[in-house]
């Protein structure tokens, strides 16, 4: 049955769906006070095709990224874009980044409470709220993590290593977007297309950047 | 039946009600309370089917309560009356309407606010508000009585003379008045 856990006491299909995560493209997120960033690399597989969309537009004040099965990470991004939008229809508020990314993780360890299969990828939350910036990671299991830097996808450690050497808390937004293709690209040994995704605390609005080539 | 009033000034904002629930012709009861906290600094006023508005005030401190700790901090009055009328609205479109007109009373980090919910989840705000059978002799009162810049003393004065003149000429409201003034100030960090 490996659907259950193992005995050594572990899901073998979470830790299968965290290996196909890091089989996905080198995906960032980096946060200060004043602003998050995302970044991922979407690498075109083969000639003739057409970058695939990787930073996500959630809600005005919330973008997302993801790594792994890219019809997860979709399925996912429709998931948070829908609560945020039921959080707007009760409560007339936009939804603050706490609970949409308990949300998230909610809907994702239902998936490892039965014998069906776990999403197949991690998610990057940036936002601002009334709390202030947020950077969050969500990953298969249903484990959320919060801090200042994440990295997610194919060389995702050696990428983590490269923000978390040239993270300052006082990184301008150019500043922060040059360190974070810096790393992507440091991590995958060359030039690569990477999309960015900021949102700021001033304006508590997430925009895409035009791809950068 | 019952008259409820709300105002809202420059320092806070004042909730007034009767104390009276009938049952058809009868007074059903002579003491009854028809303002309830929903926090420190949020109030509702009920008028209506007082089974179906003491529900909705526990739904929604329940609701507010398990929002706020999930999120790190509380709703603002907004926010409130927002998620009031959703549950009403959805009962009406459901067949199962609430029968109640709630008055909505709170400060927060934007000041003091004042919403009217009706029974269909129509949501409406202005400097006063007043519900129930009494509420067009009340409106009266406060149409002559109010100004822009009251202070929070005036407003509580006016509330209850809305209401004791609502009880001097609807059968449906009386018995005394409760009133309750919320200061600005309440909130502490967000909202």
């Amino acid at each position: 049955m490996p659907f259950f856990y193992n005995t050594d006491g572990r899901l073998i299909q979470v830790d299968s769906a965290l290996q196909a995560v890091s089989r996905g493209s080198t995906t960032i997120g980096l946060k200060t006070k004043e602003f998050a960033v995302l970044s991922s690399q979407v690498r075109p597989t083969r000639a003739l095709l057409d970058a695939a969309e990787k930073i996500f537009v959630v809600d005005d004040h919330l973008g997302a990224t993801g790594s792994g099965y890219i019809g997860d990470v979709n399925t996912l991004v429709d998931e948070v874009r829908v609560a945020a939008q039921r959080h707007r229809l009760v409560y007339d508020t936009p939804i603050d980044v706490t609970t949409l990314s308990r949300g998230l993780s909610q809907f994702l360890h239902a998936f490892t409470m039965h014998p069906v299969r776990p999403f197949g990828a991690s998610v990057i939350l940036a936002g601002a709220d009334e709390l202030g910036v947020h950077l969050v990671q969500v990953d298969p299991s249903g484990t959320t993590f919060r801090g200042q830097g994440f990295a997610i996808g194919k060389d995702a450690d050696p990428a983590l290593e490269a923000i978390s050497q040239g993270y300052r808390p006082d990184l301008t937004v150019e500043e922060a977007l040059a360190l974070m293709t810096r790393a992507i690209e440091g991590a995958n040994g060359g030039k690569s297309q990477i999309e960015h995704g900021v949102v700021r605390l001033a304006t508590r609005k997430f925009e895409r950047l035009p791809l950068a080539t | 039946m019952t008259t409820t009033v709300g105002i809202r000034t420059s320092e806070g904002a004042v909730l007034a009600a009767d104390k009276r629930a009938s049952k058809g012709f009868f007074i059903g009861a002579k003491g009854v309370q028809k303002i309830f906290a929903l926090d420190e600094k949020t109030a509702v006023a009920i008028a209506g089917q007082l089974s179906d508005a003491e529900y909705l005030v526990s739904l929604t401190k329940a609701e507010r309560r398990l929002l706020a700790l999930r999120r790190g901090y509380p709703l603002n009055v907004r926010e409130t009356t927002k998620l009031l009328s959703s549950i009403i609205y959805s009962g009406m479109k459901s067949y199962n309407p609430f029968f109640v007109e709630l008055v909505v009373a709170g400060v927060d980090k934007e000041g003091a606010h004042v919403y009217t919910n009706d029974m269909s989840g129509a949501l409406t705000s202005e400097p006063f508000m007043s519900s129930g059978s009494g509420s067009p002799v009340a409106y009266g009162v406060l149409e002559q009585g109010y100004r822009a810049d009251m202070t929070l003393d005036e407003a509580k004065k006016l509330g209850e003379a809305a209401v004791r003149a609502a009880m001097e000429r609807d059968p449906g409201s009386g018995n005394g008045v409760d009133v309750l003034a919320l200061p600005n100030g309440l909130h502490t960090g967000v909202n």
